[in-house]
């Protein structure tokens, strides 16, 4: 029998997004946010996650979604991103997907040629689909580089 | 040497790699002093001392060339070679203490060892007999001296009639595990009859042993005794003695050879290192004893506590909290007083706690202070001139953390201060001043600050020089150049690649410039300031915060944002109306008293851009360095302790934020780092046809 992955589903805007569970530390409601000055759009600032500052990354501006809706249904995902804790806002996360692997798909050409490397496979369950991303690569490298863009910018 | 694990071999390394810097240091120091004072045998013995235990140390970690070259010193400092030597030996021992350095480090990074080929040479020239000799065992005698209680139990044993032995046992210097050489024999020596008396005692650490002795009352024979303790590998030499009572006092040389121990023909010279030997060990079993109490802890397992406490303080500030509004609600409640009472015990014991832990951080300022003289005695000789070095307050205590960090800022203000700081004798003299120049260094508590100065009685800086110097590089403009006051104008000299020296030299042109002096001292949140006043000299002051895991901090709103900035950097907060905000060039000043003071306006880090002014502002009147700055904010919170945490990722890092707290009620408050704030926001406010509204 195939093994399943097990993957935390999340949603922004109408996308169906799926990371290994074992990155998620855990998912938590909007607390109140800190704003630090002189960071990038997609940082949010900084929160209070039980006596530890972590950054806040709105995924939602980081996957350029045109509109971001504030609702009750909106959270925070912890994750363990190259040993640091970074949270995630998304639209709404709750469920814990198992795909099994002989239904995951390479990510098609279009993905490959483009800036976008961070989707890592497509998967498909009960005829929906789930973007495999890797959050390394959002964060990381895209980020850094995002960083480097705007320094000009700054001085 | 088998019996002995990686591990443990490892371990056994970082131990020595510490205690072989201490050792270093100790024989710059005593270089120094040889320097000053050659022919005093004292501060020879003292200095073939150390070498001697660093030559122990490095041969027990199989460290050869090192051991081998401590020895070959070793050999050559004798007060009589240091009375004949004119100088040349303090020499030596200075470029020795590089040489271990050197070596120290590249066994540490597992690099090829440089060979001392020179400095082997100015040794060998030293010696009268030039050939040199293998790594001797050490030659034993014991001195046996017990105390009274130790005599008691003693003569005790002698009163019912046993027969009673001093036993001294060199440990042999390749011996890795000294501490299981000392329980082997002690095991031994417990079987053979009873031990009345060890020397030292077990306060000692074992891998600073060389020579260990006991008082025995057994019923053996001294030979068998002997043969006993003669463990291969583990105890190079053994001497047995009968103890007499009128024995005791007098050194005794009874030497019985083991197998291994070369006692070669020149045993004369050997007996009489022997005896300076046997005083080393005393007095550095002195030292011991004075370390007694002493425990090396890993740095890590007390920031652990320390952020354990910084846990408390919030939550201690949580519980203030829910206690201020408990008191709202239940107005009458007599509990309310019990909780103050709980809450005000509760405060103060965390108060002390956290000092306590505070101090177990501290070290003297000291550490940092005692590399200084070899640091000047160097500068001073290559730039021909004459320094006196006077340290003073070296005993403040001050975080760890800081201090290390400022042992290159200050290396390079002494270095700068000798080579551009003092004149030349021949220029001093010709300004009417003694031919030495004087560098002071003074340490010492301010408030919640540590102010360290360093000043020089040289030439002073030349403002007008530098000044124009600037305005060359294009650093400031001729205009604004012409504003400047003294004070404004000395600050030039913290600018990157400005230098008043007319040439470059060896010296100053390397490592830190002041510009990086300033940005280590931006990083601990110190400030760095300069007094200068022409042909009377420069002073240097330092003033660092106490430690770096709490500040007190002021606290106040701009856009409905939380900031704070450290309590230390405010003079006083002023309050003021949109009116009496003036606009002069590109600042925005007011006046405050006598005061012209240049305004920064921190919404510009919310909201950069052109902003309305409100008829009354909060001035908080903040200190950088020499100058003093207003910070515009909207709302005044208060003070209250921080537990700083660090925004160290790569997301939300930036210059302007130097932390962040939590608060009682869980908020997060950003710290700012006012000296990139107000080089940020220093000269850019976008405004404004609406500030004269």
């Amino acid at each position: 029998m195939a093994k399943d992955l097990q993957l935390v589903g999340f949603r922004i805007g109408k996308e169906t997004y799926g990371v290994p569970i074992r990155l998620v530390h855990e998912i938590v409601r909007l607390p109140e946010i800190t704003a630090v000055p002189d960071s990038p759009d997609y940082i949010e600032g900084v929160i209070n996650l039980r006596g530890k500052i972590i950054s806040i990354v709105d995924l939602r501006k980081r996957f350029g979604e045109a509109r971001i809706e504030a609702s009750r249904k909106n959270r925070i995902l912890v994750a363990e991103i190259e040993g640091k804790m970074v949270g995630l806002i998304v639209d709404a996360a709750s469920e814990v997907i198992r795909v099994p692997e002989s239904e995951i798909e390479a990510p098609p050409e279009v993905f490959e040629e483009s800036e976008i490397k961070y989707v890592t496979g497509l998967g498909k369950l009960n005829g929906r689909l789930v973007i495999l991303i890797d959050l390394t690569k959002i964060l990381q490298k895209g980020e850094l580089r995002r960083i480097g863009d705007m320094a000009p910018a700054l001085a | 040497m088998s019996f002995f694990s990686e591990e443990r071999s490892s371990e056994l390394k970082d131990l020595f790699f510490e205690s072989a810097a201490e050792l270093l240091q100790a024989l710059n120091d005593e270089g120094l002093k040889l320097e000053q004072r050659g022919a005093d045998a004292e501060v020879v013995r003292e200095t073939r001392r150390t070498v001697h235990t660093l030559k122990g140390d490095s041969a027990a970690c199989g460290f050869d060339e090192l051991s081998t070259l401590a020895h070959e010193l070793e050999d050559v400092l004798t007060p009589e070679i240091a009375a004949r030597s004119n100088g040349k030996l303090a020499e030596i021992v200075l470029q020795a203490a590089d040489v271990f350095s050197a070596m120290l480090a590249a066994y540490r990074a597992g690099e090829p060892i440089p060979a001392p080929v020179s400095l082997r040479d100015q040794i060998r020239e030293l010696v009268d007999k030039p050939q040199a000799k293998n790594i001797v065992p050490y030659k034993l005698s014991g001195h046996f001296a017990w105390t009274e209680y130790e005599q008691m139990a003693i003569q005790q044993a002698l009163l019912r009639g046993q027969i009673v032995y001093n036993i001294a046992l060199a440990i042999d210097p390749g011996c890795p595990m000294k501490a299981a050489a000392v329980q082997l024999v002690r095991n031994v020596l417990a079987e053979t009859g009873e031990v009345l008396a060890v020397f030292p005692d077990s306060s000692v650490p074992p891998e600073q042993l060389d020579v260990i002795e006991f008082c025995l009352s057994s019923s053996q024979p001294a030979e068998l005794i002997a043969r006993k303790c003669r463990v291969p590998s583990l105890i190079s030499d053994v001497l047995v003695e009968p103890h007499a009572a009128a024995l005791a006092e007098q050194p005794r040389n009874h030497i019985v050879p083991t197998a291994e121990s070369s006692d070669d023909s020149d045993d004369v010279l050997g007996l009489a290192d022997t005896a300076a030997d046997g005083g080393g060990i005393d007095a550095s079993s002195a030292a011991q004893n004075s370390a007694t109490g002493k425990l090396r802890v890993d740095a890590d397992r007390i920031d652990a506590v320390l952020n354990l406490v910084g846990e408390l303080v919030i939550g201690k500030s949580m519980l203030t909290q829910t206690l201020s509004e408990f008191e709202k609600r239940f107005v009458k409640d007599p509990l309310r007083v019990k909780f103050a009472d709980a809450m005000a015990f509760q405060a103060r014991v965390l108060n002390d706690l956290q000092k306590s832990v505070m101090k177990i951080r501290m070290v003297p300022v000291e550490q940092v202070f005692r590399r200084l003289p070899r640091i000047v005695r160097d500068v001073a000789k290559s730039c021909e001139k004459e320094v006196v070095l006077q340290i003073s307050g070296e005993e403040t205590d001050l975080d760890k953390t800081i201090l290390d960090a400022l042992s290159e800022p200050l290396s390079h203000l002494v270095r700068n201060a000798v080579d551009h700081g003092l004149e030349t004798p021949a220029e001093r003299l010709a300004a009417g001043k003694a031919a030495q120049g004087t560098i002071r260094l003074n340490a010492y508590h301010q408030g919640n600050q540590i102010v360290i100065e360093c000043a020089d009685d040289g030439r002073g800086i030349d403002s007008y020089k530098l000044v124009s110097k600037a305005v060359q590089n294009g650093i400031v403009s001729h205009d604004e150049a012409e504003r400047l006051s003294d004070t404004e104008a000395l600050q030039l000299v913290f600018h990157p690649g400005l230098s008043t020296a007319e040439q470059v030299t060896a010296i100053s042109g390397r490592g830190v410039g002041m510009d990086v002096v300033r940005a280590v001292l931006d990083k601990l949140k110190g400030t760095v300031s300069i007094d200068s006043k022409p042909g009377i000299g420069t002073t240097f002051l330092l003033k660092v915060p106490l430690t770096l895991a709490i500040i007190k901090a002021l606290m106040f709103r701009v856009a409905d944002r939380l900031y704070a900035i450290p309590l230390a950097s405010v003079v006083e907060i002023a309050r003021a109306s949109g009116s009496e905000v003036h606009r002069v060039d590109q600042h925005e000043v007011m006046q405050l008293r006598e005061q012209v003071l240049t305004l920064i306006r921190l919404r510009q880090l919310v909201k950069p851009g052109p902003m309305l002014a409100s008829k009354k502002i909060f001035v908080v009147v903040i200190t950088l360095g020499d100058r003093k700055f207003g910070l515009i904010v909207d709302q005044l919170v208060g003070e209250e302790e921080l537990v700083i945490k660090a925004l160290d990722d790569d997301f939300v890092s930036t210059d302007l934020v130097s932390g962040a707290s939590i608060l009682g009620d869980g908020s997060v408050v950003l710290i700012l780092n006012l000296s990139a704030v107000i080089a940020r926001l220093g000269k850019a406010p976008e405004l404004t046809e609406a500030v004269t509204a």
